[in-house]
């Protein structure tokens, strides 16, 4: 019993291998000698013939007989790979020689987009040709029509030459100008012309999109029948009267408004009709 | 054969050899992965690149050693890094024998005694679970020396550790697969009522 533990180890490489002749017969002497040594001896080996009855799942034929056929695609997919991973020449070559022509077909495609997106652009989304009315300059007469028959002209140069007059009558400062030197005929006169044009032009300017034109008009005669009725020694008063009347009136705002509205320039049409004032609902 | 001849054409590239060397040894890779993780398909995959780091790594193989010895350390390797990505338990062996049919014993040799065939089948039962019982190292060691012929020298490098702990858990692994063959068995499933013929 003393000293077994030492042959655990020869025990133990005995059942797997062939040992030297000098170790074995040492081993076999123990044995001999130690019957516990020799149970444990005798029931590995029994156990290991036992274990050597194991049968693991096969597979089968058709697995062994393709096995070869399966790591060798493995094996030249991973060669594929290596060939093309990063830092092989191989794969600089290959995106070299590919990618011009992935750069190329990139292109191409490009140039091609861009082509159909300008036919497209062209096809659906060019503005339509204006009237010729539209393009021509605003106060330009259409063909067959002249200044002296076109309404809007005759108007658009009738507020011209009365923002004039209006112009020289309030931008005088009476302190600032000599007394005997007022001198406001030529006023007198065009003011009176216009008196005579206003009442044509209003009957010209009809329907309800002309409406402020018109009232414009009425307004500018008024000031200018005051200003064609101006006599000395009484100017200075009159003046402020006039300027008074101007600024309560509002003809220079009403004046830019029409020509930023677009009353002053010529359409070539009627323009479009004002909405109706919405009438009460009776209850 | 001689292994010595395979090892100069191997050195080589000779891509003959290599399928030589595959084909002597495909079955032994295939069945000790099979026996460390316990899945067929991760068992050919494992078994398979064993063959592929063998291809790619074959100048690190010192003339010397045995070429078996050798795969079987690529083997453990690849298998024990399989088994530290896989989160899940595998199946045991054990379960693998219970659950299958009879196709998965075409090992045996055909037998008109069907009484001999459920008496093979259920020694392969107990034989499982007897592996199943030790520890993993034990149950390594014991697969790489007693299925895969390896010395013990050649376990020791292929595991990392010293012959005297390879002797150690050998001889406790021997001591725990005797001790369960040596009693009756405490039933664990309804199939065990008939180990006791064993």
């Amino acid at each position: 019993m003393k000293g077994c533990k030492k042959f655990r180890g020869l025990i133990i490489e005995a059942l797997g291998e062939k040992l030297d002749p000098e170790t074995s017969s040492f081993l076999e002497a123990h044995i001999r000698s130690c019957s516990r040594c020799a149970a444990e001896f005798i029931g590995l080996d029994e156990m290991l013939k036992t274990m050597d009855k194991r049968m693991r799942r096969d597979p089968g034929r058709e697995f062994w007989d393709g096995y070869w056929d399966r790591l060798s695609r493995r094996l030249e997919m991973e060669k594929a790979a290596a060939e093309y991973a990063p830092g092989s020449p191989r794969k600089w070559l290959g995106r070299l020689a590919g990618g011009t022509r992935r750069w190329a077909y990139q292109a191409g495609a490009a140039v091609v987009l861009i082509a159909a997106g300008i036919i497209i652009g062209r096809a659906v989304f060019s503005p339509r040709p204006l009237p010729i009315e539209a393009i021509r300059p605003a106060g330009e007469a259409p063909e067959g029509q002249t200044a002296a028959t076109d309404p809007i002209l005759r108007a658009r140069s009738y507020v011209d030459r009365s923002k004039l007059v209006l112009l020289a009558l309030v931008n005088y400062v009476p302190p600032a100008v000599d007394p005997h030197a007022l001198d406001l005929s030529l006023e007198k006169q065009v003011s009176r012309e216009l008196v005579r044009q206003a009442g044509g032009l209003k009957s010209d300017l009809k329907g309800p999109a002309r409406r402020r034109l018109r009232e414009l008009v009425t307004d500018l005669e008024t000031v200018l029948l005051q200003i064609s009725n101006l006599e000395p020694p009484d100017d200075f008063e009159a003046v402020e009267f006039v300027k008074q009347g101007v600024e309560s009136r509002g003809i220079f705002l009403k004046i830019n408004l029409s020509e930023m509205g677009g009353d002053l320039s010529f359409s070539g049409r009627e323009p479009a009709p004002e909405k109706a004032p919405s009438q009460k609902i009776k209850t | 054969m001689e292994e010595k001849e395979l090892v100069e054409r191997l050195s080589a590239g000779d891509p003959a050899a290599f399928r030589e060397l595959v084909e002597a040894y495909k079955k032994k890779m295939y069945f000790f992965a099979l026996d460390m993780v316990g899945d067929p398909a991760d068992a050919e995959d494992i078994s398979q690149e064993v063959f592929l780091k063998a291809f790619r790594g074959f100048r690190t193989f010192k003339r010397d050693a045995r070429l078996g010895s050798w795969l079987c350390r690529i083997a453990y390797n690849t298998s024990v890094d399989h088994l530290r990505r896989r989160p899940l338990i595998p199946e045991t062996m054990e379960d693998a024998v219970l659950d299958s049919g009879s196709d998965g014993f075409r090992e045996l040799p055909p037998s008109s005694d069907p009484a001999r065939t459920a008496e093979t089948r259920l020694l392969g039962v107990r034989v499982e679970r007897a592996l199943q019982n030790v520890s993993d190292r034990e149950r390594t060691v014991f697969l790489l020396r007693h299925y895969n012929d390896l010395r013990l020298d050649e376990i020791a490098e292929a595991m990392q550790i010293s012959v005297g702990s390879v002797k150690s858990y050998l001889f406790r692994c021997l001591r725990k697969l005797r001790k369960e063959f040596s009693r009756p068995g405490t039933p664990r499933r309804p199939l065990e009522v008939s180990d006791e013929r064993l």
